[in-house]
């Protein structure tokens, strides 16, 4: 896929966003205003945007537990105020406000959010299923986390994918880290995109700070998915700029994160880099730039009103919600 | 005697058996830093080969138990919520099972240490509290601890049981204190504590729910009502007698959890009181716990979990006020 000057301008206003929403939680969490636990995904911006922004409408995105999912769905096309309403526990959030800091939308091709690490990998197994047979020509792109890839149901659900030939996109966003456990503990293989091999499918490794690199090679594996070839695993080298969740501390293994390093990691912010390479190209100017930041903030501003002046979340919806 | 926090008194009683017994190891996710700060400083002094940090590999955990288990370790697994021993709950079943169903000669002493709990606001994926699904689990110990002093005692006898024990220990309790004798004590399983002694009502109450009994039975004091606190500490087994004793007393009682009624562990208890007590009974067994639905995110959770309030209602509805 050759991305246009739109494109490129699409990928920075989604992560800008996304960042901004991240932050707006973060501070919620300091004021009270949000219900209940996050865990910041200010690090992954260009991976969670990068392999969604150029889906389709009925292309499925499941969002592995960073940053519940916020980078995904607002790639995805929902609403900030959305995202910012469940997690502050009002009527309008996207789960109606009573799941604390779950996302969901069938319309835009997010299938839910769950806490449980590894969860998704045979729902998303379900997913591409149900994107087979119906023959439009669907696919799903699946995030999960260098921790997650320790779980059995990777196993099972990289096989079926695979032998069922599946438009499955497995998307490994490894930032070294789960919870306080590092990869190069926990994960045997050098590269999870080594994991490939073994399951028949092709295996990349990109440069998860880099929006396009990101986007290329998932579009990649998307017209590989769609056209009948099944599923691909792309791994995305990134980092976690704050603590597991708000509140904690950066720790691997059982000792403090040098500041130094965490300087480093933040080093490579991919918001910088990726506007510093727009401007640096020739492909937008400042200004225009800083117009989507602004853009970005005033939409946050008019999303945090709309949320302080929802009503609470409808107990008697939710009672009325177990059974279908 | 010193006060410590419940979260101390853990770690003491796992460093404590870690010293006596080196075939004692821990294995779980993010052990050696802790997450819930229960175990802080045992991989400095055990080291990494007895503080074992895994992948996020639950099947594993619970599974590796198992196997150690056979050939004579005593690992402590640590689940970090008992939401997710659903994931491992095949495993778990086998470490049940296994001695019974291979001639009743295999030893599986293995403690599964589970944080559990409502009223943080985690949402359904994080804040069960799940007593009843191991208690279907024949072969498996089960225990509920309220106070740090009964956290220690139970979880060094469990450690040195010679079978799989399930042990909940409710996040909200991790920082509340209370006294702990420095010297050493066990608290045999299959002895409920009477945690305050009276007449007019018994209440027997689970885990944290213990907690709120107990602050509940000292204002009803003050209005001139004696209410008996108990606390199982063990599900599996369960020190039926003492219950029925207090019922036959007090001819009133309350069951309190914080799992749902449904299928609950006070559903079992009510249910033996009727076997052994009918006759004492003055007025119907009530049960407070959660209302029968996964557990909402944020504030909304407090319209599914239990409340004082619900408690006090129950209370009053069983005095016939
Ligand atoms: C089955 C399960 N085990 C443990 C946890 C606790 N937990 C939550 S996030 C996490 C780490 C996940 O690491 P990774 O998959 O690398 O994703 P990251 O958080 O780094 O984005 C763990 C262990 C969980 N939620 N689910």
């Amino acid at each position: 896929m050759k991305l246009e000057r739109d494109d490129l301008l699409k990928l920075y206003r989604n992560m800008v966003l996304t960042r901004k929403t991240d932050e707006s939680i973060i501070d919620g969490i300091k004021t009270g205003r949000v219900v209940s636990f996050f865990h910041s995904g200010q690090g992954h911006e260009a991976t969670d945007v990068g392999g969604v922004t150029f889906l389709r409408k009925g292309d499925w995105a499941m969002a592995g537990v960073r940053g519940h999912g916020v980078g995904q769905a607002i790639a995805k096309g929902l609403a900030p105020r959305e995202f910012l309403a469940e997690h502050c526990g009002k009527a309008t959030g996207c789960c109606f406000g009573w799941s604390g800091f779950h996302t969901a939308n069938l319309e835009l091709g997010l299938p839910g959010y769950w806490g449980t690490v590894g969860t998704t990998f045979p729902i998303t197994l379900g997913l591409g299923i149900a994107c087979k047979k119906d023959g439009k020509g669907n696919v799903v792109v699946s995030y999960f986390g260098d921790g997650a890839s320790g779980r059995g149901t990777l196993h099972e659900a990289f096989n079926m994918t695979s032998i069922y030939k599946l438009p499955v996109v497995w998307l490994c966003e490894n930032n070294m880290l789960a919870i306080n456990m590092p990869a190069s503990e926990a994960v045997a293989s050098k590269d999870v995109a080594d994991l490939a091999y073994g399951y028949n499918m092709p295996g990349v490794v990109v440069d998860g700070q880099d929006v396009v690199a990101v986007a290329e090679a998932v579009m990649i594996a998307v017209e590989r998915a769609r056209a009948g070839d099944g599923p691909s695993l792309v791994e995305c080298k990134t980092f976690r700029f704050r603590p597991h969740s708000e509140g904690g501390k950066m720790i691997r293994g059982y000792q403090p994160i040098p500041e130094e390093e965490i300087a480093e990691w933040r080093s490579k912010d991919p918001i910088v880099l990726f506007r510093k390479k727009l401007i640096e190209q020739g492909i937008a100017a400042n200004v225009e730039l800083d117009k989507i930041d602004g853009d970005a903030a005033a939409e946050i501003a008019v999303a945090e009103k709309f949320v302080a002046e929802s009503p609470l979340a409808d107990p008697e919806r939710m009672f009325n919600s177990l059974y279908a | 005697m010193a006060d410590i926090n419940f979260a101390r008194a853990i770690s003491q009683a796992l460093d404590e058996e870690m010293a006596r017994d080196e075939k004692v190891y821990m294995i779980g996710e993010d052990v050696r830093a802790g997450v819930f700060t229960a175990q802080a400083g045992l991989v400095q002094k055990y080291g990494e080969e007895r503080v074992i940090d895994t992948p996020i590999s639950e099947t594993a955990i619970a599974g590796s138990c198992l196997g150690a288990a056979i050939a004579g370790y005593r690992p402590v697994a640590d689940m970090m919520f008992d939401d997710f021993m659903l994931i491992c709950m095949d495993e778990m079943k086998n470490a049940a099972q296994w001695r019974f169903a291979n001639g009743g000669f295999i030893k599986v002493p293995i403690v599964y240490r589970l944080p559990m709990g409502g009223y943080v606001g985690l949402g359904a994926d994080h804040s069960r509290a799940m007593f009843s699904p191991v208690m279907h689990l024949a072969g498996m110990k089960v225990v509920v601890p309220s106070t740090p002093y009964d956290a220690k005692g139970l979880l060094k006898t469990a450690i040195r049981d010679d079978n799989p024990v399930c042990f909940f220990e409710h996040r909200l309790l991790y920082r509340t204190r209370g006294p702990v004798p420095e010297e050493e004590y066990l608290i045999p399983f299959g002895v409920a504590d009477v945690k305050k002694e009276g007449s007019d009502l018994t209440i027997v109450a689970l885990g944290y729910m213990v907690q709120w009994a107990m602050e509940l039975a000292k204002e009803y004091e003050a209005k001139g009502v004696s209410i008996e606190v108990i606390d199982p500490r063990t599900l599996e087994p369960l020190d039926i007698d003492t219950i029925v004793k207090s019922v036959e007393k007090t001819g009133r009682v309350l069951l309190v959890e914080e799992d749902m009624t449904r299928c609950g562990a006070t559903a079992e208890i009510g249910m033996q009181i009727m076997d052994r007590a009918f006759d004492s009974l003055d007025a119907p067994i009530l049960r407070v716990g959660a209302k029968n639905f996964p557990i909402a995110g944020g504030p909304m959770e407090k319209l599914i979990l239990p409340s004082k309030n619900d408690i006090i209602t129950a209370i009053d509805k069983l005095l016939g006020r």
